[in-house]
């Protein structure tokens, strides 16, 4: 990576963002402070373990310009139906357009009356400020992480727009709160720095679906999009989320999942890589109480010469948690996948379950998929697992279909939906699975 | 009887698999209406009859001839083969996780029949050969043959025969592994198989298949070749002597 971003991206423009956007002085104080602790931090290159194989070094931040004011740019507005399918029926919806498609909330009145908040970040910095001031500045909801993260730092110092689910203690919804980044198509180079924060306070109960979609830059263009998503579930509760990233093959997308999961809480989660330049994401999630349970899926196709790079920490931080991670990567052309998979179980974690999968399916000649496991447990009762697979599509199983009467382009199909419904089966968001199905389709089709 | 086409000629096929000749010359013609039988002890090539009788990449012609209703088809693709009127019940089928019994049976049969089965028509369909093999409901959400006992695979394949209705059943040591119950449901789906029109290929290791499937042919496999030919009782001979009496047949013996 250019180390030359600060070029672009000055201490001013921190500043000029938080004045444009008439924030207060706490928040202003905290872009600062995460923009000194993203100078101070090496830029990533490919000898930092996590960025092996990404070719980080050709991101050059410099070319990037910030959204100046979000009615001017370009782009043109679409129906957000586009976004997400009909299949999912969304307890509220919030679609966040970097350009002219606007920002947009429907929830429904009962929800707010039982204090559930739902609403862009700029309106919950007015209307809601001591809540996420409380939810920022203190370590009562998710706290700093271990590993300081470059672009997750920028992100701090830089978000514009993003969204807050707010659940009240023992407030149970069992629809989707739907969040779509709608990117538009940009004819520069643009960085966007969307930021999505999750709280779910004791027994409260909530599904999430984030999608960030763009549209084809011009030949010039390209965007940028570092995102930063913020998980906390307070005791004995339960997110399911799924996210899906279907971007264009000139837009690079750094994200970043922070998920800190209290006592009993459950957190399940499905995150589908289906395009992009290049996405790399890391999920960061902590066992924080015992009887913490996450599972954490990942479902990527990957064609042209799309690249992947996905990073999950499982940090069991406490006795008697469990933690599931499942990753299923099919790659056609020449597209590439590397999986990095870390379980750190400290010396107080007894009884810790870990698992951890990942199997990758290579359809082209020319995909690549690497899957590095990491361990390192200090206490001494606990039961870690990982396997990981790269092959092509097993022979036998291809002739079998073929046998039955599918061509050898039907039977690679029907491999693929096969290996993925199995993550798919698993999601309890109604019209979810079924929608991913579709574009999985799609993507093989294509 | 006039000379109506054979569904199944086989002429002096020899077949290789990673430059090992396994089959060495099989002669075998099989007409509408006839049950043949293939018995050989494990190692004598009978998979790879079935297997190359499909078109197993594996497996690779070197000479001679297979003629399915006339038409040479060493050069065509499985699903070619299976669109012809072929079909193999394997000795091991393959789990494909995540592809759910229903979705299989109704993909597969549509590409075979080659065109639309309407809904209500195929689960009717599929609900009676179901409960003729004594197929549970339960099965239709499981993923093929994932978990599957043994027992259980092989009624499943015999099922999706049923559906696929094939002029050329290749039954690859269908009765392995079976108890005796099963294996009678399993015969009974078998016998349901056989039309006029039809030509049944039992590859098997055991009699007692052939209790209750009876073949009007019998033929002795062994290194590569088809080394006697005989009726029925050829086969309780085996069963009784075991396979080292087993002299070639004149034609056999003459090359």
């Amino acid at each position: 990576m250019a180390e030359n971003a600060a070029n672009t991206i000055a201490k001013e423009r921190v500043c000029d963002l938080a004045t444009r956007n008439g924030e207060p002085r706490w928040l202003k104080d905290l872009r600062l402070n995460a923009w000194e602790a993203y100078l101070k931090l090496p830029a990533p290159n490919h000898r930092h373990e996590e960025w092996h194989k990404t070719g980080i070094e050709k991101l050059d931040l410099s070319q990037y310009g910030l959204l100046e004011e979000s009615k001017s740019a370009p782009g043109k507005a679409r129906d957000k139906s586009e976004l997400v399918a009909k299949s999912i029926e969304a307890a509220a919806t919030l679609t966040q357009g970097y350009g002219a498609t606007g920002t947009f909330v429907e929830l429904d009145a009962e929800l707010a009356s039982k204090g559930v908040i739902f609403k862009s970040l700029s309106s919950a910095i007015e209307e809601n400020e001591d809540l996420l001031k409380t939810i920022l500045t203190g370590d009562k909801y998710v706290p700093e992480s271990d590993k300081p993260d470059k672009f997750a730092l920028l992100n701090r110092a830089l978000f514009q727009g993003g969204v807050l689910l707010y659940v009240p203690a023992g407030v149970v919804i069992d629809k989707p709160f739907v969040f779509n980044v709608d990117m538009p198509a940009v004819a520069s180079k643009l960085a966007i720095f969307p930021r999505v924060i999750v709280i779910l306070e004791s027994n409260a109960q909530a599904q999430v679906v984030t999608v960030s979609g763009d549209q084809a830059a011009s030949a010039d263009g390209g965007l940028f999009v570092d995102m930063l998503t913020e998980v906390y579930l307070g005791a004995n509760a339960r997110l399911s989320g799924v996210n899906v990233d279907k971007l264009s093959d000139t837009t690079y997308q750094m994200s970043k999942t922070r998920t800190h999961v209290e006592r009993d809480a459950h957190f399940d989660y499905l995150t589908c890589g289906l395009g992009a330049k290049q996405i790399k994401s890391d999920f960061e999630t902590v066992m924080a109480g015992p009887g913490s349970y996450s599972r954490v899926q990942g479902l990527v196709l990957g064609s042209g010469s799309e690249q992947y790079s996905y990073n999950t920490t499982q940090a069991h931080k406490t006795p008697n948690a469990s933690s599931d991670i499942i990753f299923r990567v099919a790659l056609k052309d020449k597209a590439q996948s590397i999986y990095q998979g870390n379980v750190l179980v400290d010396k107080i974690a007894q009884k810790t379950s870990a698992f951890q999968s990942n199997k990758n399916l290579l359809l082209g000649q020319k995909a690549k998929a690497d899957s590095i496991p990491r361990l390192e447990i200090l206490a001494d009762d606990v039961k870690c697992s990982h396997g990981a697979t790269v092959g092509p599509v097993d022979p036998e199983q291809l002739f079998y279909l073929q046998c039955r009467g599918l061509s050898v382009q039907e039977a690679q199909e029907f491999i693929v939906s096969g290996f993925f419904v199995q993550v798919l089966d698993t999601v309890n968001i109604t019209g979810a699975a079924a929608w991913i199905g579709e574009l999985v389709a799609q993507k093989i089709h294509s | 009887m006039t000379a109506k086409q054979p569904i199944l000629q086989i002429i002096d096929l020899h077949a290789k698999v990673e430059d090992k000749e396994i089959l060495k010359g099989v002669n075998l013609t099989i007409n509408g209406g006839e049950v043949h039988a293939i018995m050989g002890r494990n190692g004598s090539g009978k998979s790879t009859l079935s297997y190359t009788l499909m078109g197993h990449p594996r497996y690779q012609v070197t000479s001679g001839k297979m003629l399915y209703k006339g038409q040479e088809i060493s050069e065509m693709s499985p699903d070619e083969r299976a669109k012809l009127g072929l079909a193999l019940a394997f000795q091991y089928p393959v789990a494909i996780p995540g592809v759910s019994v229903s979705n299989f049976l109704r993909a597969t049969t549509k590409a075979v029949r080659g065109k639309e089965i309407p809904v209500k028509e195929f689960r009717q369909e599929l609900k009676a050969q179901m409960a003729k093999l004594g197929v549970k409901d339960e099965f239709l959400s499981r993923y093929i043959n994932d978990g599957f006992s043994g027992g259980e695979k092989k009624r499943i394949e015999i099922l999706q025969l049923s559906l696929l209705k094939p002029a050329l059943a290749i039954l690859d040591e269908t009765d392995s592994g079976l108890d005796i119950d099963a294996l009678k449901t399993v015969s009974e789906g078998i016998n349901a198989l056989a039309t006029p029109e039809t030509g049944i290929l039992l590859i098997t290791h055991y009699q007692r298949l052939l209790n209750y499937v009876q073949p009007q042919f019998v033929h002795v496999f062994q290194d590569g070749q088809i080394l006697k030919s005989g009726g029925p009782d050829l086969a309780l001979e085996l069963e009784e002597r075991g396979y080292d009496w087993v002299q070639p047949s004149p034609a056999v013996a003459a090359k």
